[in-house]
């Protein structure tokens, strides 16, 4: 199991690796350098080349990627394009607003997928359960900023009970924190939460159709105490692998609702990287957004092992 | 940048001597009116300030511990003038701890004027943190600030500034004339040459410093527009010992210091507690960033933002109607929203195609409907404020078959590449629209503002048709004068006009820069579709918003609250 | 279905290939032992939506009831059925009817790019990735994981940097970024056809490796990717509405439900029905891909064909 272990995890590093490299190559290679992005497409190469100079950018590749990745792994991200403020500070701070908000978001997708998700499957084929698929199904297909929008205008702004947008630091004022991130964490956790539901119930399903169930239930158990005694374990399994997926896209969902909810995270942070064509920037943030979903994948296959008794015992 | 500025036309505040009893508003506030002689005691209990204004002459700068404000100067910087020195600065009442938030929709790109183009940073900075020697009132005229007063000389080529003995630089050192003669030297030396503005020291020929309070500046040729370039960032004076990292560490004379910077999101500002003037009215001053206008409204509806500095959402100004909780502001700026054209490229080369343009656009339905008919409509370049304005607006009335009678039954396609702001994006596929039914395709795309519209449009001319607000105060010849600027506009009788103009006196200024307007709208150089409105939406409770903006500052040295 | 006889091998569980992009891809949704009827439910549910989308958008290039784009500044604002506007106007006067048409036909656009460029790509190379042996299919499962760690919108954000905003960078890079759903969707079907009894008689009939992958895996993969395309059409969809919404998406004078919905923000409060219309128009269009992602699911997945 150890073995395993440290195998995931020199996987984790190479790909980590890799990933670095392709963010580092798309950045710097495509057509559209730094120096050329900055002056535009009617500079003459003559500028292009006195501002890559000025930038660093005239050096061999390898260096270049070497001296960046060699800040990176000391928290040097580099100096922003245009603010010229240092960017790793930014980024952490903006990074632990951004993980607040995304593990809100998943709360309230769970706390909202895993009752409806089992009930959805108990009730299978019955009204309660097609009203849930169906439902389901529609939130599935709202984008999370009109989720925002909608409970803005009728939550923040018709009724008056929550601020509409901004972000208060949980140590100065929990209570304000709290009240700001209620619309966030909705907006992400209904849309979320209803992919998850569907998840939850396939994977219920999936459990109840099992051999070992069907002795449980055949030995008098019903089915919820059967799910509760033996199922939710097993079902939970595939869900997890999802949860981590869903982890990610939440984090880069974080984009869009930030936006909407004038949030200053690290998706905003982006974004407005991005508009600023503050290449440096994006790169950052791109390579903490990727190794963020590796690590996640990381920890996810872990969970396995720990949690699926069959993957254990084939360990041993 | 500058000159053209689109982005939220920044509204100014009243200033920390008012010439005037600004309206309903500064009624609450305790003003000095000077001018005259007057002065006011603040009523309030704010600090106990003994500001003194004096008509013309001595400042008697104020004992009190926030001393000295401005004088008044009511001369136009016109032949042997002098500006004079004077104090008295209303002492901004209200309470001294307040905090203010104020909502902006374009976020500086660092803190550095002197390389980065775009209104942001000295609608943040100018005045507030970085002052000029003189400087623009809220009623349009140039006073003193760090020198107290100044002449000029009979040719009108040298002027002498007296300058305050008692300023200081946040890093400490003392501001002296060394100090000035280094920052306009700066403009031209070291200032990025996109930085359009910094044009307006070229007429400088040489500074020095007579002794540590007197400055001389010398000129090649008089200019009627050089005193006034000085009122804009231009003239901002810098520290010898603190420009090593303008883009993160502003140091300034000014009111108030830069104290935090996370950038898009919020810049704060705190009172600086070694001003040499009237100490700043509040506390802390939050300039937030907001990228879209119906967040920004909804922060100022649930009272996170004390102020929306320019209302984006013209037509969504209902929402702001409760007298008891808003005041919405309404004045002018001094911004023309223009739908440039690239003059000197085919077609728009032509005459015809221009007039025909011109003529295709239902400028008054398209000021209803896009900016819910707030502001005015002109026909060149000038705002009503201006002195040389003459209304044009009628010059081509809204006609789509001479229009296409001019066109000749040809078709075009033209590129229409706009900044991400507002009044452009909401603007631009009306434009599109009316353009088409008179047989002009319009490929319209949005740049991302100030980084992409800067490069591809400024910068490098790369489009037909823009539409930019240009806020900029007295940009005439910088916009019309030079045909190196983006509208590639190349017209020696209206440079000629605009040269003469500057070298002449007052009166030929005006008479010359007319001329330029009617020319420049008759040639149809660009489509001035309306003058851009100042609109302010805040607390009730927030004293000493100006009406009317008229520098590119956001002037918070007369703002209070409470 | 049971987890224990995964193909892949890798993940516990195939029912939920961790593959594919939970995020939005609404998920396996059917029981084992779900009635046949009810997936052509979906199927007849989801085809009429997806049918009525692509109508719409191809009759949008022959009409619609205003020119697309044309500014009724008279009439901005309207409310359904004024001045001849059956859905009204939004607020620069333009006609909402005609708007959503020509969105259809952008949405069109966005899913033929995006998707066109994940299936042409990712087939191949799932493909490849179940004839490899094991030691290279592994490999190629690790390059997809890598490639799972850039999700679209985070690729979308990246070429918008370097390239500025716009519907085909947004489109092209969520087309990259679908590429390994349809990698493993198509390798752990292959790997469940190569290892069926014909495919096996026909390796001891002595036919190459390669003949079969294209005589015989194609075909009954060809089910799958056809699901997948119209998973991966409905995450393309809202991929493009996000980034439309962030400003890099759609341009200005593009018809794109995104873009409308974006515009109509200011007037959220004052005209909510200028929100309405296109919100309707992406949640259905969303719906009818998924749904008929999950009906042809039922009938294609050769992993659910026992």
């Amino acid at each position: 199991m150890v073995l395993a272990l440290l195998r995931r995890l020199a996987v984790l590093l190479v790909s980590a690796l890799v990933a670095s490299v392709l963010i580092f190559l798309i950045m710097s290679v495509l057509p559209g350098s730094p120096a050329q992005v900055a002056l535009g497409t009617g500079a003459t190469p003559d500028a292009v080349r006195a501002l890559e100079q000025q930038m660093g950018l005239d050096r061999p590749l390898p260096t270049q990627y070497v001296e960046w990745i060699g800040g990176v792994l000391h928290g040097d991200f580099g100096l922003s394009y245009t603010s010229r403020q240092p960017i790793g500070p930014q980024l952490f701070d903006r990074l632990s607003v951004t993980l607040w908000l995304v593990l809100g978001g998943m709360v309230v997708a769970l706390l909202l997928a895993v009752p409806f998700g089992v009930i959805a499957a108990l009730r299978n084929g019955r009204p309660t359960g097609l009203v849930i698929s169906a439902l389901s199904q529609i939130g599935v297909a709202i984008p999370a900023f009109l989720a925002g929008m909608l409970l803005i205008a009728l939550v923040a702004m018709r009724w008056n009970w929550l601020p509409p947008n901004g972000y208060v630091v949980p140590a100065t004022d929990p209570v304000g924190f709290l009240r700001h991130m209620i619309l966030p964490w909705l907006a992400l956790g209904l849309v979320q939460g209803a992919v998850l539901t569907r998840y939850v119930r396939s994977s219920v399903l999936d459990q109840l159709g099992q051999d070992y169930l069907r002795t449980a239930r055949a030995k008098g158990m019903t089915a919820t105490a059967a799910l509760r005694r033996h199922g939710l374990r097993n079902a939970s399994i595939p869900v997890l692998t999802v949860l981590g997926v869903q982890l990610v896209t939440l984090m880069i969902g974080a984009v869009v609702i930030e936006r909407v909810f004038v949030i200053p995270g690290v998706g905003s942070m982006l974004s407005d990287a991005v508009s600023n064509r503050d290449l440096i920037t994006v790169q950052g943030i791109v390579l903490v957004l990727v190794v963020f979903a590796l690590l996640v994948g990381f920890v996810v296959d872990v969970l396995y092992t720990v949690i699926d008794p069959r993957l254990r015992v084939q360990a041993r | 940048m500058n000159r053209h500025e689109s982005s939220p036309p920044a509204a100014t505040p009243r200033r920390r001597r008012l010439r005037f009893a600004a309206g309903a508003l500064a009624a609450a506030l305790v003003v000095t009116a000077c001018g005259a002689g007057s002065s006011t005691q603040p009523a309030s209990t704010a600090p106990a300030t003994t500001a003194t204004a004096t008509t013309d002459g001595q400042a008697t700068a104020g004992q009190a511990s926030n001393g000295a404000g401005g004088g008044s100067v009511g001369s136009q910087p016109g032949a042997g003038a002098s500006g004079s020195d004077g104090s008295a600065a209303p002492a901004p009442s209200g309470d001294p701890n307040a905090t203010l938030n104020v909502g902006f929709v374009a976020a500086p790109a660092s803190l550095d004027f002197t390389q980065d183009s775009g209104a942001a940073i000295p609608q943040a900075l100018l005045y507030n943190v970085y002052e000029t020697l003189v400087r623009m009132t809220p009623t349009g005229e140039i006073a003193p600030l760090l020198a107290s007063k100044w002449t000029v000389s009979d040719d009108q080529k040298v002027y002498t500034f007296t300058l305050r003995d008692n300023a200081k630089f946040s890093n400490g050192a003392a501001f002296t004339a060394e100090d000035a003669v280094f920052s306009i030297n700066r403009v031209k030396s070291d200032w990025a040459k996109t930085v359009a503005v910094a044009q307006g020291m070229s007429t400088v020929a040489k500074a020095e410093a007579v002794n540590p309070t007197t400055l001389r500046v010398t000129l090649t040729k008089p200019s009627q527009s050089w005193l006034f370039s000085m009122t804009t960032r231009i003239g901002a004076m810098f520290s010898r010992t603190g420009v090593a990292e303008l883009a993160t560490k502003a140091v300034g004379t000014g009111p108030y210091l830069v104290s935090a910077n996370q950038p898009n999101v919020k810049l704060t500002l705190t009172r600086n507690p070694d001003y040499w003037g009237t100490k700043a009215g509040m506390q802390t001053v939050n300039f937030m960033y907001y990228k879209d206008p119906t967040a920004m409204n909804n922060a100022e509806l649930s009272r996170a933002i004390n102020v929306i500095s320019s209302v984006q959402t013209p037509d969504q100004l209902d929402q702001f109607g409760d007298t008891a909780k808003y005041q919405i502001i309404e004045g002018t700026t001094t911004g023309e929203v223009l739908l440039s054209f690239n003059n000197s490229k085919a077609p728009l080369n032509n005459k015809n195609v221009r007039q025909a343009i011109s003529y295709a656009i239902d400028r008054k339905g398209l000021l209803d409907t896009v900016w819910a008919g707030k502001g005015a409509l002109i026909g060149s370049h000038a705002v009503p404020t201006d002195p040389w304005y003459t209304d044009l607006a009628n010059t081509y009335p809204y006609d789509p078959a001479k229009a296409k009678e001019l066109l000749g039954g040809k078709t075009y396609t033209l590129r229409l590449r706009v900044p991400n702001l507002p009044y452009a994006t909401a603007a631009a596929p009306v434009i599109a629209s009316q353009l088409q039914q008179v047989g002009i395709t319009v490929k319209v795309d949005t740049l991302d503002f100030p980084a992409d519209w800067l490069t591809q449009v400024f910068t490098n001319a790369d489009y037909d048709m823009s539409i930019v607000n240009h806020v900029e105060p007295n940009d005439l010849a910088t916009l019309w004068g030079n045909p190196e600027y983006y509208t590639r506009y190349d017209n020696p009788e209206v440079q000629k006009l605009l040269a003469d103009g500057d070298a002449g006196t007052r009166d030929q200024m005006i008479a010359d820069y007319r001329k330029a307007t009617e020319i420049l709208a008759d040639d149809a150089a660009g489509v001035w579709l309306w003058a851009f409105p100042n609109l302010l939406v805040a607390d009730v409770d927030v004293k000493g918003l100006a009406k009317n903006q008229v520098s590119e500052s956001f002037d918070l040295t007369g703002v209070s609250v409470g | 279905m049971t987890s224990s006889n995964s193909p892949a091998g890798t993940p516990p569980d195939p029912t939920l290939d961790p593959t594919r992009d939970p995020a939005r891809d609404p998920g396996p949704d059917e029981a084992p032992d779900r009635p046949r009827n009810s997936a052509r439910g979906l199927l007849i549910v989801g085809g009429s939506i997806v049918g009525l989308v692509l109508l719409t958008g191809i009759v949008s290039f022959f009409w619609t009831p205003f020119d697309t784009g044309y500014t009724d500044l008279a009439n901005a604002k309207a409310g359904p059925g004024t001045a001849g506007h059956l859905l009204g106007t939004d607020r620069l006067g333009r006609d909402i009817a005609s708007s959503l048409m020509a969105g259809a036909r952008t949405t069109l656009y966005v899913g033929l790019v995006a998707v066109g460029i994940a299936a042409l790509i990712g087939t191949p190379l799932g493909i490849l990735a179940a004839m490899l042996p094991p030691r290279w299919s592994q490999f190629v499962m690790r390059c997809t994981d890598v490639m799972l760690a850039f999700p679209a919108l985070l690729l979308a954000l990246m070429f918008a940097a370097i390239w500025g905003g716009g519907i085909t960078t947004a489109m092209v890079a969520i087309g990259i970024a679908s590429i390994p759903s349809f990698i493993r969707v198509v390798r752990s079907g292959a790997l469940v056809v190569m290892t069926s009894d014909y495919v096996q008689a026909a390796r001891v009939a002595g036919r190459s490796r390669w003949g079969i992958a294209v005589s015989h895996v194609l075909r009954n993969v060809a089910g799958l990717v056809i699901v997948q395309a119209s998973v991966s059409y409905a995450i393309a969809i809202l991929a493009e509405a996000g980034l439309s919404y962030l400003g890099f998406g759609a341009g200005l004078t593009t018809p794109s439900w995104g873009l409308m919905l974006q515009e109509s923000q200011s007037t959220l409060r004052s005209d909510p029905l200028i929100t309405v219309w296109p919100a309707v128009a992406i949640a259905l269009a969303v719906l009818g891909f998924n749904l008929l992602g999950d009906g042809l699911r039922d009938r294609f997945d050769p992993r659910r064909q026992r």
